[in-house]
């Protein structure tokens, strides 16, 4: 049998932050968020949920969380109920494993929940929990967790190519002030000079508290069917058109070169090349900014711009209005935060709110066609990138 | 089934009042990774930590552990393609041999980058702060290590700094690696 179309026909996220909600809390607020978003969805014909969570059992002290979802959010799936778990792109993952499902036919009507809950009373029982994603017994006891890691990047970066703090910085001003677009962005309301960027205290140096996205609690959902159902949700249905991963270490020490992000070349390559398009045909695309430095390496690992240039790209505004692209319209994840299995889901729905002009003028992207998403996990050991297409199947 | 859970509980509490009071526990919460197998139940470590279990009860590569605690940072290499692993396996990656050798690494290297954790530091670790951590390129062998950099402030520290590898007993007889700067 012939995989057939798949898209995402509706979206919705919760308020991003420090919440007063717990886990399953969060999960039935973007129930109640999904269902004001597409009035369509009736639950009885969802065959299938995907729950993008990476580390409930750390910080909700809870497993098995794809049938607690299921419950929150009043469906009873009947074809596939799971749960998806790949750190900081479990979001993602849970879109692919939809896009799968209902490309094979073996789902038709399939909801993605992603959701973190973060903020618990000890943060340094969060920052163990952030630690235990790499590989633990030989990179944890050291004290790992992703800020030193980035920071290593950081510094080789600006060594051999001559990156600077204020390149960093123009990253941050630039996802900060698109987060003031987005009330349900963490940082919705703060905002960042490049100046004051750089007073902030460093965390990790050369990494600044600016430069780094933080600990979020957050919820994000999408509806995914086939093109046979599509046109009854949305006249724009964000198109899944390409899809590709690529991993090839996890020990910290297997990083190679740090600021050669290979696997992203590689992913983002695979999922440009089944879309039939090439970089440059993008209109917008989100992502992983998890630090600023990694969307520097991205641009560069993308093909945007050549090894070393990513500085140069960020403070010309290539990735910012009227640039090359825009690149994380929804405020990444510097301006938004960064619940881990929220995030991917999350960049879903504002690539189906940009191709649908749902989003404040102020961050619209005129006309898009073409979105790419990218999150990384781990110590950037693992890539993931999917392509949408605004188009009809082609 | 009442009555075998009562014979189970190793500290029945005292019957009469005069009884002496339970002794406190003399052992750590968690034990020396070669305590022997007899140990109650209760006195395993409750929760687990970021440092690995290293007795032969727990894992495969207990003499990386032992080496460690005769002050030897060592790997294994692949006795039939001669890859050289790092962190050490139980099989090879390449060949997927099971016969590996233990070799001791060498006693100096130099540091390929470097930052420090000023805040944020996990659970247990939030005293150490600030440490520097980097990855450490080692002399004459085509592996580069991840760990702590002890010696000097992490503002003191440059690309390409010698170090050397040491061990150190994490205070429970558990034993662990990280550098320290060579003049």
């Amino acid at each position: 049998m012939n995989a057939r179309d798949v898209a995402v026909v509706g979206g919705a996220t919760t308020k991003f932050g420090v919440r007063s909600a717990t886990w399953a809390e969060l999960v039935q607020e973007v129930g109640v968020a999904l269902a004001r978003a597409v009035p369509e969805l009736r639950a009885e014909e969802v065959d299938s949920l995907f729950v993008g969570a990476a580390e409930p059992e750390r910080f909700a002290f809870q497993s098995h969380v794809a049938p607690l979802a299921a419950e929150q959010l009043g469906l009873k799936p009947y074809r596939i109920l799971q749960r998806t778990e790949l750190a900081c792109a479990s979001g993602q993952s849970a879109i692919r494993s939809a896009y799968a499902a209902i490309s094979s036919g073996l789902s038709d009507l399939a909801v993605v929940v992603g959701v973190e809950k973060m903020n618990i009373p000890s943060m340094a029982e969060a920052n163990s929990s952030m630690g235990c994603v790499m590989d633990r017994p030989w990179d944890g006891p050291a004290g790992a967790t992703a800020p030193p890691f980035f920071a290593m990047v950081a510094q080789r970066h600006m060594l051999e190519f001559g990156t600077t703090e204020e390149q960093m910085a123009a990253i941050s001003e630039k996802n900060h002030r698109f987060a003031n677009t987005n009330p349900t962005a963490q940082f919705h309301e703060k905002t960042f000079s490049r100046e004051k960027l750089l007073r902030l205290p460093l965390v990790a140096p050369p990494l600044r508290l600016g430069d780094c996205s933080s600990m979020t609690d957050g919820a994000a959902a999408v509806v995914l069917t086939s093109d046979e159902q599509a046109r009854r949700f949305s006249d724009t249905p964000a198109w899944i058109r390409g899809s590709g991963q690529y991993s090839d270490f996890h020990n910290l020490a297997h990083a190679g070169s740090l600021t050669d992000w290979r696997g992203l070349t590689r992913a983002s390559r695979e999922a440009l090349g089944r879309a039939g398009i090439g970089v440059e045909d993008l209109d917008l695309a989100e992502v992983h900014d998890c630090f600023s430095i990694s969307e520097i390496v991205e641009y560069e690992a993308l093909g945007l711009c050549a090894k070393g240039e990513g500085g140069k790209f960020a403070a010309d505004g290539r990735g910012d209005r009227g640039g090359d692209l825009v690149v994380n319209p929804r405020g990444g994840l510097l301006g938004c935060g960064h619940p881990l299995g929220a995030t991917g889901v999350a960049q879903a729905v504002e690539v189906f709110q940009q191709f649908s002009a749902q989003v404040p003028a102020a961050r619209q992207v005129p006309d898009p066609e073409w979105a790419l998403v990218h999150n990384l996990s781990g110590s950037a050991n693992v890539h993931s990138v999917m392509v949408y297409g605004r188009g009809r199947a082609a | 089934m009442s009555s075998t859970a009562g014979q189970r509980t190793r500290r029945p509490r005292p019957e009469a009042a005069l009884s002496p009071p339970p002794p406190a526990p003399a052992e750590p919460s968690v034990p020396p990774s070669n305590a022997s197998r007899s140990k109650p139940a209760e006195k395993r470590p409750f929760l687990l930590d970021f440092f690995p279990l290293e007795g032969p009860e727990h894992t495969k590569l207990y003499r990386f552990y032992d080496r460690l605690r005769e002050g030897q940072l060592s790997t294994t290499r692949c006795r039939r393609d001669g890859e050289l692993h790092w962190p050490p396996r139980t099989a090879c990656p390449t060949c997927r041999s099971e016969d590996l050798e233990w070799v001791d690494l060498p006693e100096r290297g130099h540091v390929y980058a470097f930052s420090a954790v000023l805040v944020g530091a996990p659970l247990g670790m939030e005293n150490e702060v600030p440490f520097a951590v980097g990855l450490v390129d080692l002399d004459g062998v085509p592996l580069r290590v991840f760990g702590r950099i002890e010696g000097r402030p992490w503002s003191e520290l440059r690309i390409g700094q010698t170090v050397r590898p040491e061990a150190y007993d994490i205070g429970d007889g558990r034993m662990f690696y990280r550098f320290r700067t060579v003049d």
